[in-house]
């Protein structure tokens, strides 16, 4: 179970909703920035792919989700998971190939999943995802569940025929749904001006029969909004809707990446973006939080970061010996 | 014993049945699986015995209907989706192979995935290249998949009980052609299982060890009726699931017989029989072999529309009928 | 000086281990010949007189009629004036050295016997007049049993009777023994002796060779020659080339498979006789050969050795040269007009530029 059970509510509703949604967001960025410094030093196998600058939409989405909600997640997929409420150490495990991490070594950072916080995984398949985040509402619907799945993917998602098959399934069956689009401006290098002929994503709802959303996905209030807007209707049975935030992220597609495809005024421009102030700035007008306060929050996502690594590093090594036995799930006598 | 002659298809729809009633969390998706009852009219009345919601129609659309089966299946669901041809699984491809196969492993073990997956394939209906393929070495090379081919009725049964009861994602191979005719053996009443993963020896023999998938197998069955009229007898083993494969059967009957003949459908490149060949070349009974091991598969080509053709695209019988006796006659 | 020469029950076939000792020419005190019959043993393939190695009188008969005496234990002792060196390879350790007398074992069949003085010895710092028990070399290069394709079963079967899957008729398609066709093959015991006595002695040629740095040479010639003119010829080249000898005379030994093991006839001086003498002996003591009797008196003095793998239908093999012999032709087919023809020779006796110009000249000469 993990130690930070999901808050739900208005991020600006109380002191404490407040100070959740800033710890999440901080906590976002700590990690990634913790997964980027571990891969510098050469300790982190294989590739990244970080969210930083993205940290509000699932922020805000899974405020708005009780822990028996389901995500499904995509190669981008650390704040998720951390939104959702994983346990850092077994996440930084995981990545560190460890064998107490989420996949004991066998999935590393796209393959994350917590059975206990409804996250069905990351994916490292572009859209592969959504059709499962369907499938998980069909069940909640069949099982009268109650739940609402949640499938995040980028904007490059919404090409793949996975995304169409699956929006038009959840809505004809009218599944309790959410179809979040981080919209990042750019699938790998390929913007969305290239992309799309379209220049509203959220017009694509129409297409299916859904609702079509765009917020302002660095802003952690207006995301948790949207998404309350959803997850009520889901949960009234009336079906899935899309929602649109527009955001960006500020480091390259993965590791490999030289930003040839962008511009460095574009990526400053995006910077001043920054969810975590405009967030900080809100609360403390709003006097949710102060900004001692604020910078206490900061300070102890750090910390819960370091100590997370601390841990992870000293972790046994994941052992060669299981992997057999674990392709299947052993049949039950 | 029960003498009730079923064909495939009402064997897989009473195994299906069985299941519905056993389990509220098993249920059928697939195209046409309602009120239509399957386009081979395997599913046939079930959408009127179970209603809309457990026999869920579906739109045209492989890659998301397996999907959603992944993902209900990862809810607490157990799905059987219908794919209408086996060769519209390579629409569904990354749900089948990238997620529902790997998702128990890559998560470490967090999640697993129990879900049919059932689809017809074979030839012999005309309906040529892309309606005819058998795609088991699809599947079976894709570690995290268990692969069933039943040869008959009642084992279909059996299997797809045990199918469903399995955690993991099962795909379930029914040969068209077999859909219509009665098996040999009658199919049992209840509810008891055949364990995936146990090969069947369907009849013994000591001059020669044919080991044959699917509809191969009734071919090779009528060949060694035949051929022990006249005196030859053969060992006939139907492997029933290929992933897991069960070869210990094959290496005492061939350490008996010390010849091998392996036969399916599908193309002979690469195909899935290659696996007993090379298991058996592996194996300590190789040593038992009087002869060459022959294989007997499909041309490696599309499956052609003209019926002459597609006859002389796979093994007939009398193709079987000559193979067996070459290798029983030349070799001593 | 003279030295007591213990005659042994010779090894005539691979397999052979011991051997009756049927009757004796010869009494105590009889002054011998080389080449005199000595005394007559059966072995369960052979029977065969024994001839005296060298000139001498006998000493002593050690043996009786009827005795079953190991390989390489004495029959008779003679004594001699003539220093006797001699190689076994099968009962080497059964040879007996009497002192101060060098051991000889009359008559392997397996190979090459004696020499005069060979060169190792002459360069030797200390080079006393005595004979070594010498270790051997492979005898026959073996055709190993892949090159008989058989099925897996018959294979299994074959090893553990140990029955030579080249003696097995094949019946199977594409010429494969079958099962049944090795269930039915008489087992030969003298096939299996002679497999183990090779393996043995390959054994022990390779310990032999190790360390002769040789080279080979490769050319392709017509096929339009037969054993007499090929030995001919390349006794007539040798001969050319004394400098390169290690012997005075020139001995070409053929190498010839039978059952009971690889015989290696020795035809001394072959140069000197017209070629159709030569091919009139050749084809008789081939014939002789292949049912394991070879005379006694062809069966030392070889200095170069020839390997006809033709009748294998094998095109080259590696090839062995036989202790104090510099030089061995291996003859491989190629196609029907054309043969192979290797030549191997020993670089401590001849350079590249030598191995060179001997197989040329033996070409041109073909």
């Amino acid at each position: 179970m993990s130690a930070n059970p999901l808050l739900m509510g208005h991020p600006l509703a109380s002191t404490e909703n407040a100070r959740h949604a800033l710890l999440y967001m901080c906590r976002i960025r700590k990690f990634e920035e913790a997964v980027e410094d571990l891969f510098g030093r050469g300790m982190m196998h294989g590739t990244m792919h970080l969210s930083i600058g993205q940290e509000a939409s699932p922020t805000g989405m899974c405020m708005a989700l009780t822990i028996q909600d389901q995500i499904t997640s995509t190669h981008r997929g650390h704040g998720h998971c951390i939104a959702k409420g994983a346990d850092l150490t077994r996440m930084i495990a995981e990545l560190l190939g460890k064998e107490i991490g989420y996949c004991g070594g066998r999935g590393g950072s796209m393959h994350i999943a917590d059975v206990d916080t409804g996250n069905l995984g990351a994916n490292g398949v572009v859209g592969g995802g959504i059709p499962i985040a369907a499938g998980a509402a069909l069940a909640s619907k069949m099982m009268k569940k109650g739940t609402v799945a949640v499938s995040f993917f980028g904007d490059g998602a919404m090409n793949e025929g996975a995304f169409h098959e699956a929006a038009n399934l959840a809505a004809i069956w009218n599944l309790p749904m959410i179809l979040f689009c981080e919209n990042n401006k750019y699938g790998m290098s390929s913007s969305t001006e290239k992309a799309f002929a379209i220049d509203n994503l959220a017009d694509r709802g129409k297409g299916y029969g859904i609702p079509g959303i765009n917020v302002n996905g660095n802003d952690v209030v207006e995301v948790y909004e949207a998404a309350q807007i959803a997850v009520d209707r889901a949960k009234k049975g009336d079906g899935p809707t899309l929602i649109i935030a527009e955001t960006y992220r500020w480091k390259g597609h993965s590791r490999s990446d030289k930003n040839l495809y962008r511009t460095k005024e574009e990526i400053e421009e995006w910077r001043l973006l920054d969810p975590i102030p405009k967030f900080i700035a809100r609360a403390i007008k709003e006097k949710k939080l102060t900004q001692e306060q604020c910078d206490a929050i900061q300070q102890e996502a750090t910390d819960a970061i370091v100590a997370a690594v601390n841990e992870a590093v000293k972790a046994k090594a994941a052992d060669p010996a299981g992997l057999l036995d674990a392709v299947f799930k052993k049949v039950s006598a | 014993m029960s003498d009730r002659m079923l064909t495939m298809a009402e064997a897989v729809r009473e195994a299906m049945s069985i299941a519905f009633d056993e389990r509220p969390e098993v249920f059928l998706l697939g195209e046409d699986v309602g009120i239509y009852g399957g386009a081979f009219g395997v599913s046939g009345d079930m959408y009127h015995r179970y209603g809309s919601e457990r026999v869920l129609d579906t739109p045209i659309a492989e890659l998301g209907i397996v999907g959603a089966a992944v993902g209900a299946a990862l809810s607490g669901m157990r799905p059987i989706v219908e794919i209408q041809f086996s060769d519209f699984t390579a629409q569904a491809m990354d749900q089948i192979a990238n997620q529902a196969a790997k998702i128990h492993f890559m998560l470490g073990g967090a999640l697993h995935v129990p879900m049919v997956l059932r689809t017809p394939q074979g030839s012999g209906t005309g309906a040529a290249a892309q309606h005819s393929q058998n795609l088991e070495p699809w599947f079976a090379s894709v570690p995290g998949l268990k692969v069933v081919v039943p040869s008959n009725p009642a084992d279909a049964k059996g299997l797809l009980l045990a199918s469903i009861d399995d955690p993991n994602p099962v795909i379930f191979l029914e040969h068209k052609l077999l859909y219509k005719i009665p098996g040999r053996d009658p199919v049992p009443e209840g509810s008891e299982r055949i364990p995936l993963g146990v090969a069947k020896v369907v009849r013994e023999g000591k001059d020669l060890t044919i080991v044959a998938t699917g509809i191969m197998v009734n071919k090779s069955y009528e060949v060694c009726e035949k051929l022990a009229a006249e005196g030859i007898s053969v060992t006939l083993i139907d492997p029933r699931t290929i992933s897991p494969l069960d070869m210990q059967p094959v290496y005492e009957s061939v350490e008996k017989t010390g010849r091998l003949m392996v036969v399916q459908e599908g193309p002979a490149h690469a195909g899935f029989i290659n696996e007993v060949i090379a298991q058996m070349a592996g194996s300590s009974s190789f040593g038992s072999l009087i002869a060459p091991i022959k294989r007997l598969a499909g041309m490696n080509i599309p499956i052609p529309y003209a019926p002459q053709l597609e006859k002389a695209a796979v093994p007939q019988i009398e193709d079987i009928e000559a193979a067996a006796r070459e290798i029983v006659k030349n070799w001593r | 000086m003279s030295f007591k020469y213990p005659v042994v029950m010779p090894k005539m076939s691979m397999t052979m281990e011991t051997g009756e000792l049927l009757l004796f020419h010869v009494k105590v005190g009889d002054q011998v010949k080389s080449g005199d019959v000595l005394f007559e043993v059966m072995t369960d393939k052979i029977d065969m007189e024994v001839e005296a190695p060298a000139d001498g009188v006998i000493e002593s008969l050690v043996g009786n009629p009827g005795d079953v005496i190991e390989i390489g234990k004495p029959v008779l002792i003679m004594l001699t004036e003539t220093e006797v060196m001699a190689f076994d390879f099968g009962g080497d350790s059964a040879a007996p050295v009497a002192e101060p007398v060098a051991p000889v074992v009359a008559a392997p069949v397996v190979v090459e016997p004696v020499v005069t003085a060979p060169v190792v010895q002459q360069v030797a710092p200390t080079p006393p007049p005595v004979a070594q028990p010498v270790a051997p070399v492979a005898a026959a290069p073996i055709i190993v049993n892949t090159s008989v394709k058989a099925v897996p079963k018959a294979r299994v079967e074959a090893a553990n009777r140990g029955i030579d899957l080249r003696t097995v008729h094949p019946t199977g398609p594409d010429r494969t023994i079958t099962f049944s066709d090795v269930n039915s093959a008489q087992v030969d015991p003298a096939v299996l002796k002679r497999q183990a006595a090779n393996k043995a002695l390959i054994a022990k040629g390779i310990e032999m060779t190790r360390g002769i740095a040789q080279a080979s040479f490769n050319r392709r010639a017509n096929a339009n020659f037969d054993h007499a003119q090929l030995i001919s010829a390349w006794a007539k080249v040798l001969r050319g080339r004394p400098d390169l000898a290690v012997h005075q005379h020139v001995g070409v030994s053929l190498i010839i498979e039978s059952k009971y093991g690889s015989a290696l006839p020795v035809f001394r001086d072959p140069d000197l006789v017209s070629v159709d003498q030569l091919r009139t002996l050749v084809a008789s003591t081939t014939e002789a050969a292949k049912n394991g009797k070879v005379p006694i008196a062809m069966l030392s003095g070889g200095t170069t050795t020839i390997f006809d793998l033709t009748t294998y239908s094998m095109s080259s093999a590696t090839p062995l040269l036989f202790p104090n012999q510099v030089t061995s032709l291996t003859i491989g087919y190629d196609s029907e007009s054309t043969k192979n023809i290797s030549l191997t020779i020993d670089l401590n006796f001849c350079d590249f530029y030598d191995g060179a110009l001997l197989l040329d000249a033996l070409i041109a000469s073909l």
